[in-house]
């Protein structure tokens, strides 16, 4: 790609993302929804286990896949209708008429990764607070959830483009994440709990980091097998 | 050189059902009227001419000096509009046309996106949500939608739906304007829509 290819190719991406923000800041769905079940699971997890429910050499361990579980079921609410609002409102026939289907794909998936933000900002200190749950390498955690949000944004919203066409979309969409993401998460889930005793978990991360890669190409490459007829 | 559309050979069934086959048409200039019963095929056809959907056989191709056009520039060469072309409701009519040349690849001016709204006698609704404009409002923002990246060809199934007067005259002077730079074709079950057509390719009943 040239540099005028890639800062069109950026261009693009970038309105994509900007233009779902400002449709999601005037209908708030996708976020009030990822919102509500974030909150209805923390009050849960809080009430059933507070802060002295688990014992102490279990908790980073309990603690960390608990938080992801609380995370990937938030975003898996909101992040896949990247694509499934566009064919349910028709607008997917005027994308595929002004632009290709890698840089919709990747302005998209930087929406999604915004939302995965949001949601780990709201969520991971709360979830903290809530179990009387210290993480002694706060940086190295805020690094795994950027990590873990990319791979899980990038791998949501491409089979978001997969699955919209699709007559069971919900179901399809689970069926097809879980095997995909679950090594994402089992990674994000160790680096957690090295992160929460005051490590930082460099092969974790490094796992994570070949993931983010391997799913950004792999969902560059099939961009368009996917969201083409 | 203008460009064309070259279709040769089409054919496209919607499950065991064979809605048209062996299709060919040539665009240099003027209008082509596509006309046929309701299920003849005529939206389908469009779609198939603007890459929205792949023939069963046969093929298309958009030139310009002998040379096939690809990418990007395939796309920005033909306009489409039809009755299921949505916007977005939470946008306005200027954010809708905006947001679709940015991603299209090109700059948007705001002047440029205010001449093509009033082009389409859209002006005094530039600012207001797609959400709340009318069935004739939406058409009018189709016909700007086709014409957003000045494509040489265009594509327009049943453009004059939902359209009061002043609305089917701006559709009338779009397709005057275009038909002397490039082919227009027009899908339409009215035969008054045809009444300055160059040709008219009416496609077969379909099959029961």
């Amino acid at each position: 790609m040239s540099v005028a290819g890639s800062s069109s190719f950026l261009a693009r991406a970038w309105s994509v993302c900007a233009k779902d923000a400002a449709v999601e800041l005037r209908r708030r769905v996708a976020s009030a929804s990822v919102l509500f079940f974030a909150a209805a699971c923390l009050t849960l997890v809080s009430f059933a286990i507070g802060p002295f429910g688990v014992p102490p050499d279990a908790r980073e361990t309990v603690c960390s896949a608990l938080l992801w579980v609380v995370l990937f079921f938030s975003a898996a609410t909101g992040l896949p209708r990247a694509f499934v609002r566009e064919e349910e409102s028709g607008t997917a026939t005027a994308l595929r008429l002004v632009s290709p289907a890698a840089p919709i794909l990747a302005g998209k998936t930087l929406f999604n990764f915004f939302l995965f933000i949001a949601i780990a900002l709201v969520t991971a200190p709360a979830f903290a607070l809530l179990l009387g749950w210290r993480i002694a390498a706060p940086w190295a955690m805020c690094g795994v959830l950027l990590l873990a949000g990319f791979g899980l944004s990038v791998v949501s919203t491409f089979l978001s483009a997969l699955v919209a066409r699709a007559s069971h979309k919900s179901v399809l969409f689970v069926l097809i994440s879980f095997p995909i993401v679950a090594p994402l998460l089992l990674s994000a889930i160790a680096a957690t709990v090295a992160a929460s005793r005051g490590d930082v978990p460099w092969t974790a991360m490094r796992v994570l980091v070949a993931y983010d890669g391997a799913a950004a190409c792999g969902a560059y490459l099939l961009a368009s097998a996917a969201w083409d007829e | 050189m203008p460009t064309t559309i070259r279709a040769e050979g089409l054919a496209r069934s919607w499950g065991e059902r064979r809605i048209f086959s062996g299709i060919s048409l040539f665009g240099e200039r003027g209008v082509i009227g596509v006309a046929g019963e309701n299920g003849s095929g005529k939206t389908t056809l469009l779609k198939i001419l603007a890459l929205l959907l792949r023939p069963d056989s046969g093929s298309v191709r958009v030139e310009t000096d002998g040379r096939e056009l690809s990418g990007d520039s395939r796309r920005r060469a033909v306009g489409w509009a039809g009755p299921d072309l949505a916007f977005y409701d939470e946008l306005s009519a200027a954010e809708n046309l905006t947001f679709f040349r940015t991603a299209g690849g090109l700059p948007a001016p705001a002047a440029d996106i205010r001449d093509r709204l009033a082009r389409v006698g859209l002006a005094p609704a530039a600012g207001r949500g797609v959400g709340a404009f009318s069935t004739g409002m939406k058409q009018r923002l189709r016909m700007a939608f086709a014409t957003l990246f000045d494509a040489p060809i265009l594509l327009l199934d049943e453009p004059m739906i939902g359209l009061d007067a002043e609305g089917r005259a701006v559709v009338s002077r779009t397709i005057e304007e275009r038909r002397a730079t490039g082919p227009v074709l027009l899908a339409s079950n009215d035969p008054r829509d045809f009444e300055r057509a160059d040709q008219v390719i009416v496609l077969p009943p379909p099959a029961p």
